[in-house]
């Protein structure tokens, strides 16, 4: 029991966290937004469905719950921003609020991708500084200064102004995401949520999560055109939604996870890339030999000097004349500059060769079934493309190798020709990402019994083998839900209360720790600074004794009445606000009362609350009753422990909220 | 003591008189004689022949050469009788330190003080310590080529000549910086020219210089260089080298070692300057594209080196700080989701709104330029049937994201059009924009470069590149006048400069002037943000990626074969090469050899490899004792270690390079 209840100390900690983030992004709502037209419709698109409804029941559920929470906070914001809008019409000097926003809800669908609480709470982490650093960069010295300022030496000021304008271009950048459907290695798929950060390392780390493989450094992100049958792996280091946003809308382009062996060939066994001698078998059987020492020189010197090496690759490949489906072998030739050939009654000395292709802006693909579609003498293709086009055209290079060894040596070699050194990094990341997931799993292992506990639920969330996400999400869910019951119960007022009791852990350290992370800093406290947290969460997993929070809080009272009317999740927020951001609301209720600004923070929340208020919770209700059946299907896995886990998060929720209820 | 004499004026010690002549290896120089004994010093020696002198001089440098030995006394605790010297012995009294004309990898002459008394591989380390090269193990000195009597002539005289013979540095330590150069180089107005000369790029030469000069026209024509290397364990005395005589200083072995702009600007430019002759001589081959992004790199490069802009990176403003720099970073990176109503005055993004004539290539189509309104915004191009219609639907819109964006442009004719091939999922579209004039075509131009790397026209590079482009067109209008095969002469200025002084001569004769010029502002648009050391820096990863690059020839007879071949040496591996057609035979690497050997007689190299492989050659172009030095050094130069820093193992360089002389 001790072992759990820590546990449960741990979960509730995170849920803390969770909420701090919620909330803040929302209070940072309260800000008066300036534009109330700009659409957040540019928000979800997704890749392998149908249409919207589709990809949306496909979610996991937790990623719906996230998208939920996203939505939400989307919504919120929406509503403020018209009631501002009616109120002030001209206030210019708050944009940043509006854009922290968007920000926030950014870094929150980020913090759904990454599973593990850790890396969510750091990502937060990341994420979180400049907010609450601008709104006191914002708010002392608002924009007023450019304009009637004595232009003269004002060139610092000026300056500063550019660094606030830039921040804020930063974070109005909008965070797009797409769900995506990626198929996996037994004909199931899985859809995740995208964001536009997002290298196709960060989501295969995603994916890592989501199903426990071994993590090898084979596994892949694979492209497939079915219609042109070319596919290639996605490189560590591209932008997947970059990449999928050349997709047209109909496509029936498909991502895939899996494994293969010849995405890092090169660095595994170099010698066959660098020092075979044009096929000759001799080599071949020499190359074999090659010790673990010699490959790494051979890599050193390939990769790590000042400029990398591309294999020396040439020989006679077909080339697919354009339009046509004939064939003509031609010598060509790889060098770092592109591909050439030997033109007709020429010499492969470099001053004859005529330049085939160059790889600013070509993406490498190999061809399937080209023997079939395209007459092509073996099945052994590879394809130049632009990545932007999606149909058959003239553009498209197709060539072909005699063998698969062949076909392979090209396909590296001018990867490596087009990617240098990034190529080795991204090796070494995945050897090391892979490095580090094989200590996870052990580590896993040891947790896998307790899953079954469900209070290890949060814990676990890891390693999970049904491949469920996150307790990231699963917390956020939970808060949301719990946010919502409060406001469902928000009639007697009571839960209230309950509701602040994550704000109280806050107040104590806010100051020590000032503005930048909340999440991180709650939690280092809970296991260290606040020795009270572990009683209570004891208590609450045992039977229940709530008293603790009562000792911290003092302030609850005054704002509950103001919240409760409010939508669920605000209310912590005007909770934890003051304490969290600590310079910031202060003068942005000063400033905006004193200007012309009524609607600051207390005010607004009432008025649009009843509308959210009774329009929110019935979404997220909505969008609970599918959850557990959806986990029943997930492939393989009869016994459905995500479910139970998250089951009894909610179960969880549940008992805390009467716990709390009783107590005040 | 030696010297004891009767009263009758015999000698009664063993000792004998001892000339020396006093200077460098002048038979009429004047000498002095002395009475030694066997048992004498050569210190003692010295001093008797100071005094002997008797004038007051720093003799400090001076030192004994034994001419008949080829061999420096500089052993001064050392008997005459342990160096052997008996009476018949034809010394010299002279100076180590003496000087040479060295001329660099940029071709500039430079006088300077060599130790003639030091072995090579340390008079190197102290030239390149005097010029502040780093890693002087690299480099070497090679003899000068026999000039030609005819040529000599002409040239000579006008040639400049630096002089650093003066400048004395204190041993050892490395010399501190001073005023942005190393303290001994700001000493004068002269030895800080010198500095500029040797830490900044040289402009491109003359074209018909570049015509003259030799060119290697085979592979054998390659193995000439490699005779002429001097031997790093003896001194430049010991191999014939006199006073005066001209020498030059080149990267040996290529294998730079921790290339860093910030510590090693002569480094980088000599290196760079060296690749650049390499290229333009046709020392290492490229292709058309490749020779392109050379031209365009040097052409960059020389702009930013004349402007002064050194270490300035290009297209920002020298008064911006790097904050305005960070702040336009942020911008490039945020192009295109900003609502401009919120930062207008900083960030509305510029359009571009004109009557263009647009001509779109299509199948069985007659049509030809067609004027249409058009408007550039962001990274998308519009247009339109008339401006009225504006506001409307346009009949085409194209985003430039990701398109190539080719120039196709005639000065003199007046033709100033874009080509654009804009990728779509259907594949490519193409288009073409035809401009009025120069300023227009430099506006829209940019600004297609801009968009098609994803950037607009907010972005900060954009007027840098619409003035990168006008100066390009006024380039093409001086070039294009010669026309054909008769390039201008030597006119460097940064406005006309010649296309002809940036590409390999035959190039020359392959392309115009004004063909030429639209490829390499082609190639330009893809560096022309690069600052000088990033440009230099990026030059010498694009030379060290060709094949070729880093293989030094040698002629060679392999052992039970019947003609001669080619060995390449490069910085990892042995290349055997059929000499007449100039394929790679066979390919042995460093990392499999047991050892080598060679048999000094023979003049036969033995090499042994992993598995019992042997090979063995004779030298016929060069001595063995160049492959052996160049196989050792390669071997020497991979045993370095970045913890080590730059301090040099010299005695195992010593021990693998030479051992040839058995002293």
């Amino acid at each position: 029991m001790g072992e759990s209840s820590e546990d449960i100390d741990q979960m509730f900690s995170t849920l803390l966290g969770e909420m701090d983030l919620l909330t803040q992004s929302l209070g940072v709502d309260t800000l008066p937004p300036p534009d109330p037209n700009p659409p957040r419709a540019e928000f979800n698109y997704s890749v392998g469905f149908k249409d919207l409804n589709e990809s949306l029941n496909a979610l996991e559920d937790q990623d719906l719950d996230a998208l939920m929470a996203d939505l939400v906070a989307d919504i919120s914001e929406a509503e403020q921003r018209t009631i501002q809008a009616q109120k002030e019409s001209s206030q210019n000097q708050h944009h940043s609020a509006s854009l922290q926003a968007s920000n926030f809800s950014g870094a929150a669908s980020l913090g759904y991708g990454t599973n593990v609480a850790a890396t969510g709470i750091s990502q937060y982490e990341d994420d979180l500084p400049p907010p609450p650093a601008d709104p006191v960069l914002d708010l002392p010295l608002p924009p007023p200064p450019p304009e009637p300022l004595s232009q003269e030496e004002e060139e610092a000021q000026a300056k500063a102004d550019k660094i606030k304008l830039a921040l804020e271009k930063l974070k109005e950048a909008k965070v797009k995401k797409l769900v995506v459907k990626v198929h996996m290695n037994d004909n199931s798929t899985k859809s995740l949520m995208v964001d536009e950060r997002q290298l196709a390392r960060d989501v295969l780390d995603n994916l890592f999560e989501k199903t426990h493989c071994d993590c090898n450094v084979d596994w892949c992100l694979y492209e497939i055109y079915p219609e042109l049958q070319i596919e290639r792996f996605f490189e560590d280091h591209e932008n997947v939604v970059e990449v999928l946003s050349d997709w047209t809308r109909d496509t029936e382009n498909k991502i895939l996870f899996l494994e293969k062996e010849e995405k890092y060939a090169v660095f595994k066994n170099p010698q066959n890339f660098y020092l075979d001698n044009r096929g000759k078998k001799e080599s071949k059987e020499t190359n074999e030999k090659m010790n673990a020492k010699n490959k790494e020189s051979l890599l050193e010197e390939s990769f790590c000097g000042t400029s990398i090496i591309v294999p020396e690759l040439e020989g006679a490949l077909y080339l697919k004349e354009d339009g046509k489906k004939s064939w003509k072998r031609r010598y060509f030739l790889l060098r770092a500059s592109g591909i050439y050939y030997v033109p007709k009654g020429k010499t492969k000395t470099s001053r004859d060769l005529a330049c085939f292709i160059q790889f600013e802006n070509v993406n490498i693909y190999y061809g399937t079934q080209h023997k079939m579609k395209y007459k092509a003498p073996t099945d052994y293709c590879f394809v130049l493309k632009h990545p932007q086009i999606q149909k058959e055209s003239q553009y498209i290079k197709y060539l072909c190798c005699d063998d698969a060894r062949t076909l392979n040596q090209w396909v590296m070699g001018i990867r490596i020709a087009k990617y240098g050194k990034t190529l080795y990094d991204n090796y070494q990341r995945a050897v090391a990402k892979a490095g580090l997931a094989s200590r996870w799993t052990n580590l896993g292992t040891v947790n896998a019994a307790a899953p079954a506990q469900p209070s290890t639920g949060p814990k676990t969330g890891t390693t999970q083998p049904n491949g469920q996400i996150p307790q990231a999400t699963h917390s956020v869910s939970a808060v949301l839900q719990e946010a919502q019951r409060h406001a469902e119960t928000s009639k007697d007022k009571k839960p209230a209360l309950g509701n602040h009791h994550p704000a109280v852990p806050r107040a104590p350290h806010a100051p020590k720790s000032s503005l930048p992370p909340p999440p991180p800093v709650r939690r280092s406290s809970d296991t260290s600074g606040s020795p009270a947290m572990p009683p209570k969460a004891k208590g609450i997993g045992g039977g229940g004794l709530p008293a603790p929070p009562d000792d911290f809080l003092p302030p609850p009272p005054p704002p509950p009445p103001l919240d409760d009317p409010e939508l669920p999740p605000p209310p912590p927020d005007f909770m934890e606000p003051p304490p969290d951001f600590v310079p910031p609301p202060p003068p942005s209720y000063a400033g905006t009362a004193g200007s012309e600004l009524p609607p600051p923070p207390p005010p607004p929340p009432p008025a649009p609350a009843p509308v959210p208020d009774s329009a929110r919770p019935p979404p997220a209700v909505a969008k609970r009753p599918p959850v557990p059946p959806k986990r029943q299907e997930n492939p393989g896995h009869p016994g459905g422990a995500g479910g139970g886990e998250q089951d009894f998060m909610s179960d969880l929720m549940k008992a805390l909220q009467k716990k709390r209820g009783n107590v005040s | 003591m030696a010297g004891m004499k009767t009263a009758s004026g015999d000698y009664i010690d063993s000792s004998w008189e001892l000339r020396v002549f006093v200077g460098e290896e002048d038979p009429e120089a004047e000498s002095v004689t002395l009475r030694v004994t066997g048992e004498s010093h050569i210190g003692g020696v010295l001093l008797k022949i100071v005094e002997q002198i008797n004038r007051k001089q720093d003799w400090s440098d001076h030192a004994i050469w034994w001419e008949q030995k080829r061999q420096w006394l500089l052993q001064t605790h050392w008997t005459l009788d342990k160096y052997g010297i008996l009476a018949d012995a034809r010394l010299f009294f002279g100076p180590q330190h003496r000087p040479v004309i060295l001329r660099l990898p940029n071709r500039r002459a430079l006088r300077l003080r060599a130790s003639f008394s030091q072995p090579l591989f340390q008079a190197v380390a102290a030239i390149c310590r005097l010029l502040s090269i780093r890693h002087p193990e690299e480099l070497s000195l090679l003899r000068a080529p026999e000039k030609k009597e005819k040529k000599k002539k002409e040239k000579e005289p006008e040639e400049e000549l630096y002089d650093l013979s003066k400048v004395v540095l204190a041993g050892g330590v490395a010399p501190a910086l001073f005023r942005g150069m190393p303290a001994h180089f700001s000493d004068s107005a002269q030895t800080e020219a010198c500095y500029h000369m040797l830490s900044r790029p040289q402009p491109p030469p003359d074209p018909l210089l570049l015509q003259r000069l030799p060119r290697p026209s085979s592979l054998s024509d390659k193995t000439q260089l490699h005779s002429r290397w001097l031997d790093s364990s003896r001194c430049l005395m010991q191999q014939g080298i006199k006073a005066g005589d001209a020498l030059w200083l080149r990267f040996k072995y290529y294998s730079f070692f921790d290339l860093d702009p910030k510590t090693d600007p002569v480094r980088l430019t000599q290196l760079y300057e060296q690749a650049r002759w390499d290229l333009l001589l046709e020392e290492i081959d490229c292709t058309e594209e490749e020779m392109m992004v050379f031209a365009a790199l040097q052409y960059h490069i020389n702009k930013l080196s004349q402007s002064g802009e050194v270490g300035e990176p290009a297209g920002t403003d020298p008064g911006l700080d790097d904050l305005d720099v960070a702040l336009s970073n942020l911008e490039v990176k945020l192009e295109g989701s900003a609502p401009t109503d919120v930062l207008d005055s900083l960030t509305t993004i510029p359009e571009l709104k004109d009557h263009l004539r647009i001509f779109r290539p299509r199948k069985l189509t007659l049509k030809g330029y067609r004027q249409h309104w058009v408007v550039f915004k962001e990274t998308t191009l519009s247009y339109y049937k008339s401006q009225d219609e504006a506001p409307g639907d346009p009949i085409q819109q194209l985003n430039l994201k990701g398109c190539e964006v080719v120039p196709d442009v005639n000065v003199s004719g007046q033709k100033f059009c874009i080509k654009l091939l804009v990728p779509s999922p259907e594949g490519m579209s193409e288009i073409y924009l035809r401009c009025q004039d120069e300023q227009q075509y430099a506006h829209w131009m940019a600004g297609c470069r801009l968009a098609s790397k994803g950037r607009t026209m907010a972005d900060s590079s954009y007027s840098s590149e619409v003035q990168a482009i006008l100066a390009f067109l006024s380039l093409q209008r001086t070039g294009s006048g010669g026309q054909g095969n008769h390039p201008h002469g030597p006119d460097a200025s940064a406005e006309g400069l010649n296309p002809y002084g940036l590409v390999a001569p035959r190039f020359q004769r392959k392309f115009k002037a004004k063909q030429l010029t639209p490829r390499i502002l082609e190639a330009h648009q893809n560096v022309a943000q690069l600052s000088l050391a990033e440009a230099q820096l990026r030059f010498i990863q694009a030379w060290q990626s060709l094949p070729d690059f880093g293989i030094s020839y040698v002629m060679v007879r392999f052992k039970g074969s019947r003609k001669d071949e080619i060995l390449g040496i490069a910085n990892n591996r042995l290349i055997r090469i059929d000499l007449a057609v100039g394929d790679v035979v066979k390919t042995w690497r460093f990392s499999n050899m047991r050892q080598w050997n060679v048999n000094w007689d023979i003049r036969q190299v033995a090499i042994e490899f992993d598995e019992h492989i042997n090979v063995a050659f004779s030298c016929v172009s060069a001595s063995c004792r160049i492959v052996h030095e160049y196989i050792g050094g390669y071997i020497f130069l991979s045993t370095r270690e970045r913890a080590r820093g730059e301090e040099l193992d010299e005695d195992l360089f010593l021990q693998l390079t030479g051992g040839h002389e058995a002293f």
